[in-house]
This record gives structure tokens, C-alpha cells and sequence, in this order.
């Protein structure tokens, strides 16, 4: 019975995480941002611009989907999940539930996935198809392309989740500590000599490109990471995030705003 | 300990700020009201009891448990927060469901219970509308409800009446009271004497994060009658009605803090404000307006705390 239970929680946490995530205003510009791979290669298919293929499509997904997209839907879902309902007085009918805060932490970051997935994967793979139509090219035709950007995305979305779920927890703004992570050490660390750029998520996920990928923008990045490394260094990057975020949420008081 | 709440020498701290100051008392079963001036500590002591907060001296139990990260205790309590914040994207039965399936309960069940609590609040009407269209009697009956569902057995609500309209004052009273009679305990927090004297004799009065005075309602109300009540009349003539009105035993003093106005202080106000008009017309008075600085529940532990 108590398993039955905690499933109930779960789905039910989840649920209503996804749902406000997903059908409440705040989702529109987020969807608009996510977009913006398909509107581009949309726009680059209708001016029929000729030189338009998938070398051209990588430059645009890896700083504008990889370092903006994708960093910003992350930042703004994620460190609603805790924060917001603590800024909003509604965290006290979730703590008066028989529900552990760390299980309300995790259920709620397991909708967050659920969310940002829906948001950010549909856009690549419209995008993918655009451009390989667009090019005369099938559509399995550059698949380690489409698989490398599926992959940093999923990795992203939990690694950048965690930290900012973390970061939601530990910090009263959030938002601006992520925007400076996100935004500035994770667009500068490359620049950095010696092992500085993998003290970053942003690394692990160009690396993967660079592994994956055959020919494209990516293929001189300086990095002798292979993707199982990577996978295994933002996999447990992201959990010891998490621990840490569950263990300090377990801790924290909540006074309420007045 | 054996009392459905009891805490002995209950400190917290908000930095420098004292919150609860050595707080100590019991709470018994039944509805037991808990009353102070705002900034009194009541939110402090209800913010330990469910769990949102830790004392940082003293010892606090609920039901005879630490409530401290108990998620065992949870299923047991229902609690109605002061802030009138809901999920204002989710309709009443959403919001009043979602929170039933988090305790565990399957949707059907979840789905019936929710229906039932909003309708003993008097929201079945407005039960499918977002919970942001809701006025702020019907927040409060929405709130009651989300605490009442899933049959818990000691309610806490916190200033549960503050912002209701008469309607939604009706219904939540009457809900507390048939909580109370069918077994439940109730610690309800409130400002207004008036407001908790209609459903309960059980107080503990609170001040300054300290229990000040604990026990029957009506002992303490004579407490507060050894004290006497100031009532302040503007009159055109304060010193002839001084003289009309020296004739009552209770009156204790006068005073003129201003030319057009007269300070009287009385051990009896009932008998006062039901004396006052016929005195004031048999004379040929006015009294052009009349107020009591002592109709504040500030007023009332000035006198007790000294």
C-alpha cells in the first residue's frame, strides 16, 4: 500500500508540475525561444537560400540552441519548481501533505524533465527535417547529427536542472545566479587554458558533438572527452546536484513572506 | 505530555527578532483559540506545529509527536495557512482533489472527497472555476476545505475569518463547530476576541511571542473587567454631561483632553453604553461621536501585561 501511495504522489506531482509548466502563460516564451530552430531553418527553406544544409544548421544549433535555448528554458522551469512556490506562499499545502520535501523535490524535478523535453526535442528534430528537405538530403541521412543534438539535449536539460533546482534551493535569487552562470561562465569558460573548461556543462555537451558528429563546426573543439565520459561526468554531475538540492531542502525553514 | 498540543518553553528566533519567547502551553481537545494583536507570535507557533519551522529551545509536540519533518504526523493534521495564496490556475476541485491524491488517495475517492468538502463549505457552485476568480470569503472557504478533505484529526487554521464576508463567515464557523462536534480538535488563531467567543470558551491569549493568559474565556474576560474601559464622547458641552453622567457607580474617572471632548473611564462599559442615551436625552445633551481606544485587542493586553 505505501508504494501504491507514494506512485499516486508521484504521478500526481508530476502531473501538476507538467500542466503548470505546460498550460499556463508562462509557457509562451519559452515555446517562442524553443522555436526558434524551426523558424530559422523555416525561413532559410522558404528565401531558398541555396547554400542552407546541415553544416550550416550545426553552426546555428550549437550557440544558438545549445548556449541561449536551451540554457534559458532550463533556467526559467527549473528554478520555478521550489523557489516559486515559496515566493508565492502555496509551499505550506505541499508540506502538509504526508510527502517528504526531498520526494517533492524529485517529483517535481521529474515533471520539469517531462516539461522542457516537450518544449526543447520537437523543435530539433523539426528543424533536422527542414533542413535535410530543404538540402534534397533523406532524412537518415546526417542521423549522427540529429542523435548528437537529442542527446545533448536530454543531458542538458537534466544537468542544467539540477544545478538550478540547487541553485533554487540555496540562493533566494535564483534567477540571477543562473543567468551568470548560464550566460557567462558557461559562454567564456571555453576561452579558458588547461582543464578551466571542465569545471562546465557547456563542455561535456560540445564534446559529445565533437565525438558523435563527422564533419561539422564542432569537429576541431579542443577536447579528448569521449561521449561515454561525458555522459558519466553530466549523469553524475547531475545527481550529486540533486542530493545536494534534496539534502538542503530538507534542512531549510520557511518563514513566508508577509 | 498528553494534551493534543503541548509546548514548554518554546524560543524562536527570526535573527535578532524574537518570534516566540519562551511560549508554554497546552492545548486540549475541542476548539481552543488562540488570539493576540498582530506580530504576537500566533503564525510563529502554528509555522513550528505543522512542521514549516524549528524551535530553537524548547521542546513542542502535536498529537504527542515532534512535528519536525513527520510525514507520518501529516496525514493526521489539516491546515488552513493565514496567506489567502491558492493555485489560481486550477479550478476549486482541482486544487481540493490535487491535494487529496498527494495524500495518497485514489483519483475516484479523491475526486468525491473534494466534491464533499467544497459543498460543507458552501463552494459547490464555484467549485469549476479557476481559483483566481475567487473572492477573498470564497479563498478562505477553499483553503477550509483543502484542510478539512481528507479527515484529519486536529484542524489548524490561522486567522481563518481575516478578509471573510458575513456569508463566508457563517459557513466557515459552522464548519469548524461540526469539525469540533463530530471528535476534531481545533486550534484557531485570530485578532478579534468577538470572533472566537462565538464558538469556543478555551482561549490562550498571546503576546509579544509569550502565552499571557490561558484557560476559560469568560474568566479572563473578568480579568479584563477589573481594568477599567475608557470611552471618549465629543460633546459641545463635556463638563455638564461629566456631571449628568457622575451618577453611575461604575464610572471610575473623567477627564478633558480637549475643549470638546470628554475621556470617561468605567468598570461596566455594557452598562455604560446602555445607560449613556437615555441620560444624554433626559439631560438635553449631544454627543456629536463617541469612541472606545479600548476596542482594540491591543488595549486589552496592555492591561494584562502591565
Amino acid at each position: 500500500m505505501d508504494v501504491m501511495r507514494a506512485f499516486r504522489q508521484a504521478r500526481t506531482l508530476i502531473v501538476v508540475t507538467v500542466r503548470y509548466l505546460l498550460g499556463t502563460r508562462r509557457v509562451i516564451p519559452t515555446a517562442l525561444l524553443a522555436s526558434a530552430p524551426v523558424v530559422i531553418a523555416l525561413a532559410f527553406a522558404v528565401a531558398r537560400i541555396p547554400t542552407y544544409d546541415i553544416l550550416v544548421f550545426q553552426s546555428l544549433m550549437v550557440p544558438l540552441f545549445l548556449q541561449v535555448v536551451l540554457i534559458f528554458v532550463t533556467l526559467v522551469n527549473a528554478t520555478t519548481l521550489v523557489r516559486e512556490e515559496i515566493e508565492d506562499n502555496t509551499l505550506p499545502y505541499l508540506m502538509t501533505r504526508p510527502i517528504s520535501k526531498p520526494a517533492i523535490a524529485v517529483y517535481k524535478y521529474v515533471g520539469y524533465l517531462v516539461a522542457v523535453l516537450v518544449l526543447l526535442v520537437p523543435p530539433v528534430v523539426l528543424a533536422y527535417a527542414v533542413t535535410e528537405g530543404h538540402s534534397g538530403d533523406p532524412m537518415t541521412a546526417d542521423l549522427d547529427v540529429l542523435g548528437a543534438l537529442l542527446l545533448t539535449t536530454v543531458l542538458g536539460s537534466v544537468a542544467y536542472g539540477a544545478l538550478f533546482l540547487f541553485l533554487s534551493v540555496l540562493v533566494r535569487k535564483p534567477l540571477a545566479v543562473g543567468l551568470l552562470i548560464g550566460f557567462v561562465w558557461e559562454s567564456v569558460v571555453s576561452s579558458f587554458p588547461g582543464d578551466v573548461p571542465k569545471i562546465s556543462i557547456i563542455h561535456y555537451l560540445k564534446s559529445i558533438i565533437k565525438d558523435l558528429v563527422a564533419v561539422g563546426p564542432l569537429t576541431n573543439y579542443t577536447s579528448d572527452i569521449s561521449t561515454g565520459i561525458a555522459v558519466a561526468v553530466l549523469v553524475g554531475f547531475s545527481i550529486a546536484m540533486l542530493v545536494l538540492a534534496l539534502f538542503q531542502f530538507q534542512q531549510m525553514e520557511f518563514r513566508q513572506k508577509a | 505530555m498528553s494534551d493534543v498540543v503541548e509546548t514548554i518553553g518554546v524560543s524562536k528566533w527570526y535573527g535578532e527578532v524574537l518570534g516566540l519567547n519562551t511560549f508554554t502551553a497546552s492545548f486540549g481537545p475541542g476548539i481552543t483559540g488562540l488570539v493576540g494583536p498582530n506580530g504576537a507570535g500566533k503564525s510563529t507557533l502554528f509555522k513550528l506545529l505543522i512542521g514549516q519551522l524549528r524551535a530553537d529551545q524548547g521542546a513542542l509536540t502535536m498529537l504527542g509527536e515532534n512535528p519536525w519533518n513527520n510525514v507520518p504526523l501529516k496525514r493526521r493534521l489539516g491546515y488552513c495557512p493565514e496567506h489567502n495564496q491558492l493555485y489560481g490556475w486550477l479550478t476549486g476541485q482541482q486544487f481540493v482533489e490535487t491535494l487529496l491524491r498527494l495524500d495518497g488517495m485514489p483519483t475516484t475517492q479523491a475526486a468525491r472527497s473534494a466534491k464533499d468538502a467544497l459543498e460543507i463549505v458552501g463552494l459547490s457552485n464555484v467549485r469549476h472555476r479557476p481559483t483566481r476568480t475567487y473572492s477573498r470569503g470564497m479563498r478562505q472557504r477553499a483553503k477550509l476545505a483543502q484542510a478539512l478533505a481528507h479527515d484529519p484529526e486536529i484542524l489548524i487554521l490561522d486567522e481563518p475569518l481575516s478578509g471573510a464576508d458575513p456569508l463566508a463567515r457563517v459557513h466557515i464557523l459552522r464548519t469548524i463547530t461540526e469539525f469540533a462536534r463530530n471528535g476534531g480538535h481545533v486550534l484557531m488563531s485570530t485578532h478579534v476576541l468577538y470572533e472566537i467567543e462565538r464558538i469556543t470558551n478555551n482561549i490562550v491569549l498571546i503576546h509579544n511571542g509569550k502565552a499571557i493568559a490561558t484557560g476559560d474565556i469568560h474568566a479572563i474576560r473578568a480579568l479584563i473587567d477589573e481594568h477599567p474601559h475608557a470611552v471618549r464622547l465629543v460633546t459641545p458641552r463635556p463638563r455638564d454631561l461629566a456631571q449628568a453622567l457622575a451618577g453611575m457607580e461604575h464610572i471610575v474617572s473623567f477627564e478633558f483632553p480637549a475643549l470638546d471632548t470628554l475621556l470617561v473611564r468605567t468598570r461596566k462599559p455594557d452598562s455604560f453604553y446602555k445607560e449613556l442615551p437615555k441620560i444624554v436625552v433626559d439631560h438635553g445633551l449631544e454627543v456629536h461621536g463617541l469612541e472606545s481606544p479600548d476596542d482594540s485587542l491591543e488595549a486589552v493586553f496592555r492591561y494584562l501585561v502591565g
